[in-house]
């Protein structure tokens, strides 16, 4: 099987268009058993433009996932972003505790005929966490044997997304300028603007300053937020904040 | 500063930068990554590959301190895909003059996330302007699947070279990373090539 992924990963190399990675996705997961990938940006998809988002899912599921704006809470989507391999869906209750909403989101999606599945997650510093899944129909199972060459696949696919959409958006991310991020940090860790200002030795005034132009580049007027999406795109780490 | 310490130069310039290098990949890989590697008087981290065919590639700042390094090593005589994990490739390894394995890619943990990521993109830009320079057109590696998604992000042209494996350090495979004349180009429009206008000190092997 390994020459199919290593075909994949060589044809992808040149498409340029979501709608070409698309095909070449379905056919290869076709190829190792599975009737469904999603490749996605973890982020309310609505409210996100730039968000990659790729998949095959029943048009009914993927209507209804993105009115509920389940982008960033979707069970699977929690999980992956606490490890960076690969995992099958049915080890979910050991890496996320399980809401009754994610119950009943996993419930539901069984009706809409996506059962057992397995997720690479795409973590790149500096962008949005993501992640590469693959469903089959319920049922239906896959071989474990598979999973590395699921793990490739997921890769090279979400890079192949990540190159098209730069083309589009050549933008980038959101930069912060060392002091604003450093002001992010202490805010993080729970300091008033007083506190920081001490820390850092400069004012009261210029810590709010740097703290403003922090909201304004992440478009949020709260510094919880401004915390929590500098820690989301990795333009902070959870060390940065934990270390004591 | 990028200093090349070409083939086993464990010259007088670099005592510094190369004792605190293997004092960070003690770091790095033991006491962090848990693998199970010799460690040389409870300091170094110090292999069989650590001898005078090895190259090596060091971002240090200005007192000389390590801050992040690649070791290469030549694939025409053991090395570590070749001949430690050649079931990683589902051919023969790549060998050749033009083929070289980076091992032991390495960032300081003395440095925050962000100057983390700049020591990174200095590191790769080096790898990448040292195989233009001495004719390496192939690159190969093992490494474990959590990076592959930093490692592609990079914009460089890798590719599988078989199915990843689970070992004891986690699910692990084996890349090629081809570097042509455009290398440069495509990691600058991913935002990541950073070479400074000096070019790096090359250090001769020593006697």
């Amino acid at each position: 099987m390994f020459s199919r992924v290593d075909a994949f990963v060589r044809d992808v190399r040149e498409l340029e268009t979501e709608e070409a990675l698309a095909g070449a996705l379905a056919d290869v997961a076709g190829d190792l058993g599975f009737r469904y990938f999603a490749l996605t940006h973890h982020v309310d998809v609505r409210r996100s433009s730039e968000a990659i988002r790729i998949h095959n899912y029943p048009e009914g599921w993927a209507e209804w996932f993105d009115e509920q704006s389940l982008g960033a809470v979707d069970p699977v989507h929690r999980a992956s972003n606490v490890t960076s391999v690969g995992f099958a869906w049915s080890m979910l209750p050991e890496m996320v505790a399980l809401t009754a909403q994610d119950r009943r989101i996993l419930e539901l999606a069984r009706k809409e005929g996506i059962g057992d599945g397995f997720t690479v997650p795409a973590h790149v510093p500096g962008d949005a966490h993501g992640s590469c899944s693959f469903a089959c129909a319920p049922g239906q199972a896959f071989s474990e044997q598979h999973q590395p060459l699921l793990q490739l696949v997921g890769a090279f696919a979400f890079e192949a997304a990540r190159r098209m959409r730069r083309m589009r958006y050549s933008a980038g991310p959101v930069q912060l300028t060392e002091r604003q991020r450093e002001c992010v940090i202490w805010a993080a860790r729970g300091k008033s603007d007083w506190e920081i200002a001490r820390i850092l030795g400069v004012s009261e005034a210029t810590v709010g300053e740097h703290l403003r132009h922090a909201y304004e580049r992440y478009g949020v007027g709260k510094r919880t937020l401004v915390a929590v999406h500098a820690l989301f795109d990795g333009t902070i780490g959870f060390l940065d904040v934990l270390r004591r | 500063m990028p200093i090349i310490v070409e083939a086993g130069g464990f010259g007088s310039p670099g005592d510094r930068t190369l004792r605190t290098m293997f004092e960070d990949r003690k770091s790095v890989f033991v006491d962090m990554l848990k693998w199970n590697v010799p460690v040389l008087g409870g300091r170094f981290e110090l292999d069989e590959f650590d001898d005078s065919h090895a190259t090596y590639l060091i971002i240090a700042d200005e007192q000389g301190d390590h801050l992040g390094s690649a070791r290469l090593l030549p694939t025409t005589r053991r090395h570590i895909l070749g001949n430690l994990f050649p079931e990683l490739c589902a051919d023969p390894a790549p060998r050749g003059a033009d083929v070289t394995e980076i091992t032991r890619f390495c960032l300081s943990r003395r440095q925050n996330a962000a100057s983390r990521r700049l020591t990174r993109n200095r590191l790769v830009s080096a790898l990448v302007w040292h195989a233009l320079e001495s004719g390496i057109r192939t690159y190969t590696g093992v490494a474990e699947l959590a990076w592959l998604q930093q490692i592609l992000a990079f914009g460089w042209d890798c590719r599988p070279l078989g199915i990843p494996v689970c070992l004891e350090c986690g699910m692990t495979g084996a890349l090629a990373i081809e570097i042509r004349r455009d290398t440069p180009e495509r990691l600058a429009a991913y935002g990541l090539w950073d070479l400074p206008a000096a070019p790096p000190v090359q250090i001769a092997q020593a006697a």
